[in-house]
């Protein structure tokens, strides 16, 4: 019987703690959310160190929020920080590998350090994963431009014009 | 049940209202009897200004506008002439400033600069991200707004010299003043030919198109002059490949306004579309001669360079685009005549500012 009741009890107990820390976790996750969204606006506006700080905030909040690692990716390469830029790409995708816009992000690194072949390479591989590949195209078609590949750089930029749909990058 | 029915074509109505502003045609600027998106934009001193806050003025003048372009100057001058004599009698002028997709420092800079130089006194606002812009679907550098009684009661692009002194003699009726001259009595647009129009756009943009042309034949029917049915019934059958049948509405339309620039640009786009590219050159070179109507400049340098005529091709481009720089089409319709003519590069620079443009980067 008493055995009975302290299984009841641990059972009541952990559910009990089970709850308080997804509740808290679902707090932590509003709160990377909003920081995000606020990110997200100061990045459009171009004060990508406001943006940073914010990311950086909403990480320490909730780390394994791949967007996060994502957008702090394309702020830091706005701040040309190009390893950081990576090492952020990189967490989103250890968090998720299958993370759609940090494999282009990691492409668009490489074009800016001027590997050109290692960038065509990633970006290549990214189009294939991604079913809203307007901005992997983007970058493709920065990759021939410069490369002097005008043929396939307007076919990416095109490409891009087309199946870009609804914000969807 | 008529009272029903009544009652759910008004709500129906209502729920479209905000869907059709964002779907309004993208050639035309909003019409005259519609009504304006309310907007809320951050002064020279970063004070908010919301066209709600201004609703019980008799008339709101809003001004699209940038530095960079002359005859935004001209345009800001002649509306502080207007402004000093009729700021009293309870018309509001709004300038808003479009320098740029992303207003930098520089930009603010350069707005305050005019402004002291202009010796501006009306309210100046910065449209950043170009938002208001592309609600207000503007279509040229400078652009006029009047909105009267909520309602959209003018509307002008660009500075056309007679234009906007009509404008002016429009504005001073609203004031209580006599116009300088008899004033020719301003159409207005029926409207449930308006209402009808909008509900056919809402079912294109569904895809439900045997639900739409009813609604756009009875908005023709309703009121002849309102072109901009015509423009949307045409469009609709562009959309159904009945290519003659457009063609036929369009011509319809200029029997009854001959030198409207919205319909003679989408008849020229018409006879692109379907190779007749002599006819489109001919009936854009007359759109484009009459004002600043940015599409008839695009869509001529776009026939121009198809026939093989680069350098005008390439000068009514830049018109367009002198006209308003953030109207991705420009881009793309010139890479084509770069690409035509084998300028690859440009062609791979082009394309590259339309995906820009459509996706937001910023550079």
């Amino acid at each position: 019987m008493a055995g009975k009741l302290i299984i009841q009890f641990s059972l009541l107990a952990c559910l009990i703690f089970s709850l308080s820390f997804s509740a808290g976790a679902a707090e932590d996750r509003q709160k990377a959310s909003s920081l995000l969204k606020e990110a997200v606006v100061l990045y459009e506006k171009g004060n990508y160190d406001r943006a940073a700080e914010l990311l950086a905030e909403a990480i320490k909040a909730d780390a394994n929020y791949p967007e996060l690692h994502d957008q702090l990716g394309y702020t830091l390469l706005k701040k040309k920080d190009f390893d950081g830029a990576t090492n952020s790409f990189n967490t989103a995708l250890k968090i998720n590998p299958r993370f759609r816009t940090s494999r282009t992000g990691i492409g668009l690194v490489q074009y800016h350090k001027g590997d050109l072949k290692g960038a065509e390479e990633t970006l290549k591989e990214a189009l294939t994963l991604n079913p809203y590949p307007a901005m992997t195209h983007y970058a493709l078609g920065l990759v021939y431009e410069k490369s002097g590949d005008y043929e396939k750089s307007i076919h990416h930029f095109k490409e891009g014009i087309r199946t870009f749909k609804g914000g969807k990058r | 049940m008529r009272k029903n029915i009544l009652l759910l074509k008004i709500i129906f109505l209502m729920l479209m209202a905000p869907f059709c502003i964002h779907t309004a045609n993208a050639q035309a600027m909003l019409q005259v009897g519609q009504a304006p998106p309310d907007f809320s934009l951050a002064d020279i001193n970063g004070k908010d200004i919301s066209l709600k806050s201004l609703e019980k003025k008799k008339a709101v003048v809003v001004v699209f506008w940038a530095t960079w372009s002359a005859n935004s100057k001209k345009a800001l001058k002649r509306f502080e002439e207007f402004y000093k004599k009729y700021k009293d009698k309870e018309i509001e002028i709004v300038a808003i400033n479009a320098n740029n997709q992303i207003i930098s420092k520089d930009d603010v800079e350069a707005v305050k600069k005019l402004v002291k130089e202009l010796n501006i006194t009306f309210p100046i606002v910065f449209d950043d991200g170009l938002k208001t812009f592309r609600l207000y679907d503007t279509i040229a550098l400078p652009s006029t707004i009047i909105i009267s009684d909520g309602k959209i009661v003018y509307e002008l692009p660009g500075l056309p010299l007679v234009g906007t002194e009509d404008m002016i003699d429009y504005l001073m009726t609203l004031a209580g003043e006599q116009p300088r001259k008899a004033l020719v009595q301003k159409y207005k647009p029926r409207h449930d030919a308006i209402a009808d129009t909008n509900l056919a756009k809402g079912f294109i943009a569904k895809k439900k198109y045997d639900m739409a042309y009813p609604f756009l034949n009875k908005a023709v029917e309703k009121d002849s002059k309102y072109m901009l049915a015509y423009v949307e019934l045409a469009k609709l059958y562009e959309i159904e490949g009945k290519a003659a049948d457009a063609e036929n509405i369009l011509k319809k339309a200029l029997t009854v306004e001959p030198e409207n620039v919205a319909v003679m640009t989408e008849l020229g786009h018409l006879l692109i579309t379907t190779g007749r590219n002599k006819d489109s050159i001919t009936v854009l070179e007359k759109a484009s001669a009459l004002n600043s109507y940015t599409p008839s400049h695009y869509y001529y340098a776009y026939a121009l360079g198809k026939n093989g005529q680069i350098k005008e091709s390439l000068a009514n481009f830049e018109k367009a685009l002198s006209l308003n720089p953030y109207e991705e089409n420009i881009y793309t319709l010139r890479a084509e005549v770069y690409t035509l003519n084998k300028m690859q590069k440009e062609a791979a620079s082009d394309y590259r500012k339309a995906l820009e443009m459509k996706m937001k980067i910023r550079n």
